[in-house]
């Protein structure tokens, strides 16, 4: 211990004279790091930066160069009737499938708190559909509709689909929140009178409602956002990525750069608010477990 | 466990009508084990513990104390036997149904509460009327003097604060009998001491039956009515602190309840004055003998430190001294510890007070020491 403290004291005192001198490890790199790291982030921002500007851009073409600022693009979107009502459908079918999905992860996530036989296997099959890719998942749900005699819709087809997709995720972001729940917390409810369903409610539901509340906003999220599954299942209705799809194929429409950033802001908007839901969750996780120790 | 329901109306009439057809025990373990898997937990234990009792589980961790404590309030059920509170077999009723009340461990104050919400919880689950609560809870936070704190954040308060929140908790549902699961544990030792002070204040003024699990012999016999000494599933010794400490039964019972030297012998002779000489390994104790003991018995005696004393004549009496080089000498601040070797070459151990006389020998002297029969306890296993 002395001869520790020595040492690092007489490396204090020379790096007092020194003060130019670092020893950290890749400190000769910085510069590359640098270069690295900006051309990461135009990479990765770049194209949204890019369509945000051509939202603005006052052309009859989609692209550049830049004639000039406008916001008609965004007025013709709000004025068109097909593109509202499919912003409509995104949005209701999101609510409702992000509703479902968390309810259905909640119940599941409680479930797999307890030992059971064959516990594992259960939990991966929960996943599995993450896995499967979103064309073979939208083909195997048009066929299995088709054999139910289910026509396609937005509430009937296009719903199932949704929580089908959106269900493996929700009880990820879910799961690890009732996991790491202090078992003793409950004890202590039950020990003082509290019923099974009272326990859930007065103690449970509101220590994990922000990571609720963050599932559910993640869920919408990805239900907002969902295409491949959704244009196999959707028959004549149409959630906003379809009827994207539809205008892109269809003819190279203007408003479409405007279109394409009303969605990126809906789903970063969901997301963001969904981060710092999750953040509070951690966090509360975080002052109990200090407490606790 | 397969029909709890009649078991659950049982348990909840003893909630009203405690003191009915009880007889003075409090709570009744008859025959109970518990085994999780292959490991066991708990061996056949049985014993009672009395109406009002300051009640200590004591032992090593794993050896069974904290799954009894938890069977007692409906968290583990029994493989075998009975558990009664209050004359009632408790078989099956969840902890909602029982009249026990737990302190836990890290205590399980709900976070997401004030201390008001928390303390109210018992009650607001037994659906008492808002202005009684407030009542009850305004009582029972000037109890553990904590009026003034309602409104606080479970994390706002400091350690100690946090215990009182637990005890107010736990104590404004009037159990009849009150669990306590190493609740002092996670504290430093000033803490520690006034929160014995704050049990053992409460135990007396409210005389609810207390049952206190520690691994902490001090905090045990500081605290304690009486003592069960536990290890590896057994109890293996039921007593007052007195009992325990000065006539401990077992081996493990003198080496776990404070500073003992323990050595192996077998009965060299027994007078008629109802005392024996051990013969260990060339060195002799006279000791009480107790009942039954006969000659050449091979059997343990246990000399606490603190009864091995500096000085005096160890020729007086066979078996009260010898006399021993010192082989290292430990300042303890009101006692030295001596670390000797006899002149038979047995290893002792004594704790000696503080004296001029003490002060003076250093190690490599040869030093007499002495001892009373009284003192030397005979283990039989």
């Amino acid at each position: 211990m002395v001869s520790i403290t020595a040492g690092q004291e007489n490396i204090a005192k020379r790096s007092a004279r020194k003060p130019a001198r670092s020893h950290r490890p890749y400190s000769g790199y910085r510069t590359a790091l640098w270069i690295y790291a900006g051309a990461f982030y135009t990479f990765l921002y770049g194209p949204l930066l890019m369509i945000v500007l051509l939202s603005f851009n006052n052309s009859e073409i989609v692209g550049f160069p830049f004639q000039g600022f406008t916001t008609r693009w965004y007025d013709v979107v709000f004025a068109s009737p097909a593109l509202l009502k499919a912003l409509g459908n995104s949005v209701g079918v999101g609510i409702l499938a992000a509703a479902i999905a968390t309810t259905l992860a909640l119940s599941l996530a409680m479930g797999f708190r307890h030992q059971f036989r064959g516990k594992s296997i259960v939990l991966y099959l929960i996943l599995v559909p993450i896995i499967i890719p979103g064309i073979i998942g939208g083909i195997v749900l048009l066929i299995f509709f088709g054999f139910s005699g289910v026509r396609s819709s937005l509430w009937t087809t296009v719903l199932v689909a949704h929580v089908n997709w959106v269900l493996p995720f929700a009880f990820l972001t879910l799961f690890p929140r009732l996991h790491g729940f202090d078992r003793a917390l409950e004890e202590a409810a039950m020990d003082l009178g509290a019923r099974p369903w009272e326990i859930f409610t007065r103690i449970v539901f509101p220590i994990i409602r922000p990571g609720v509340i963050a599932t559910a906003l993640f869920s919408f999220s990805l239900s907002f956002d969902e295409f491949i599954r959704t244009i196999f299942v959707s028959g004549f209705d149409r959630t906003i990525p379809v009827q994207f799809w539809g205008l892109i194929v269809d003819e190279l429409a203007p408003e479409l750069p405007a279109m394409a950033v009303l969605i990126i802001v809906i789903s970063i908007f969901s997301s963001l608010v969904g981060f710092y839901f999750m953040w509070r969750a951690s966090r509360s996780a975080a002052t109990y477990a200090r407490k606790a120790s | 466990m397969t029909n709890p329901v009649p078991h659950i109306a049982t348990a909840r009439s003893v909630a009203s009508a405690p003191a009915q057809a009880a007889g003075d025990s409090a709570v009744e373990i008859r025959n109970v084990s518990k085994w999780f898997g292959d490991v066991t937990a708990l061996d056949n234990v049985s014993f009672e513990i009395r109406r009002g009792e300051f009640f200590s589980l004591l032992g090593p961790s794993g050896c069974g104390k904290t799954t009894l404590l938890r069977m007692i309030g409906g968290f583990e059920t029994p493989n075998e036997g009975q558990i009664l509170i209050d004359g009632v077999d408790t078989l099956g009723a969840p902890p909602y149904a029982r009249s026990t009340n737990m302190i836990f461990q890290h205590l399980a104050l709900f976070p997401h509460m004030n201390v008001l919400d928390n303390v109210a919880f018992g009650l607001k689950m037994k659906r008492l009327d808002d202005e009684v609560i407030k009542q009850k809870v305004h009582q029972a936070l000037e109890l553990v003097r904590l009026d003034g704190y309602g409104e606080r954040k479970i994390d706002q308060l400091s350690g100690g604060q946090k215990q009182r929140v637990a005890m107010a908790r736990a104590l404004i549902n009037d159990p009849s009998v009150l669990l306590l699961d190493e609740p002092l544990g996670a504290l430093d030792l000033q803490l520690r001491l006034q929160m014995q002070d704050e049990l053992r204040r409460l135990h007396k003024s409210l005389g609810n039956t207390f049952i206190f699990v520690t691994h902490d012999q001090g905090e045990a016999m500081a605290m304690s009515d009486r003592i069960a000494v536990m290890d590896q599933g057994h109890i293996l010794q039921i007593g007052t602190p007195e009992d325990i400490y000065e006539a401990p039964r077992t081996r493990f019972v003198a080496d776990f309840v404070g500073h003992t030297n323990v050595f192996d012998g077998h009965v060299s002779r027994i007078d008629d004055n109802g005392e024996c000489l051990v013969a260990c390994s060339g060195l002799t104790f006279r000791c009480i003998a107790p009942a039954g003991l006969t000659l050449e018995q091979p059997v343990s005696v246990a000399l606490r430190f603190e009864d091995v004393t500096l000085g005096g004549d160890p020729g007086s009496a066979d078996g009260t001294g010898c006399s021993a080089t010192v082989t290292e000498k430990m300042y303890l601040g009101g006692m030295f510890r001596l670390e000797t070797r006899t002149d038979e070459g047995v290893a002792l151990t004594s704790d000696v007070t503080n004296s001029d006389a003490a002060r003076l020998f250093a190690e490599g002297d040869t030093v007499n020491l002495t001892w009373q029969p009284a003192n030397v306890s005979v283990l039989l296993e």
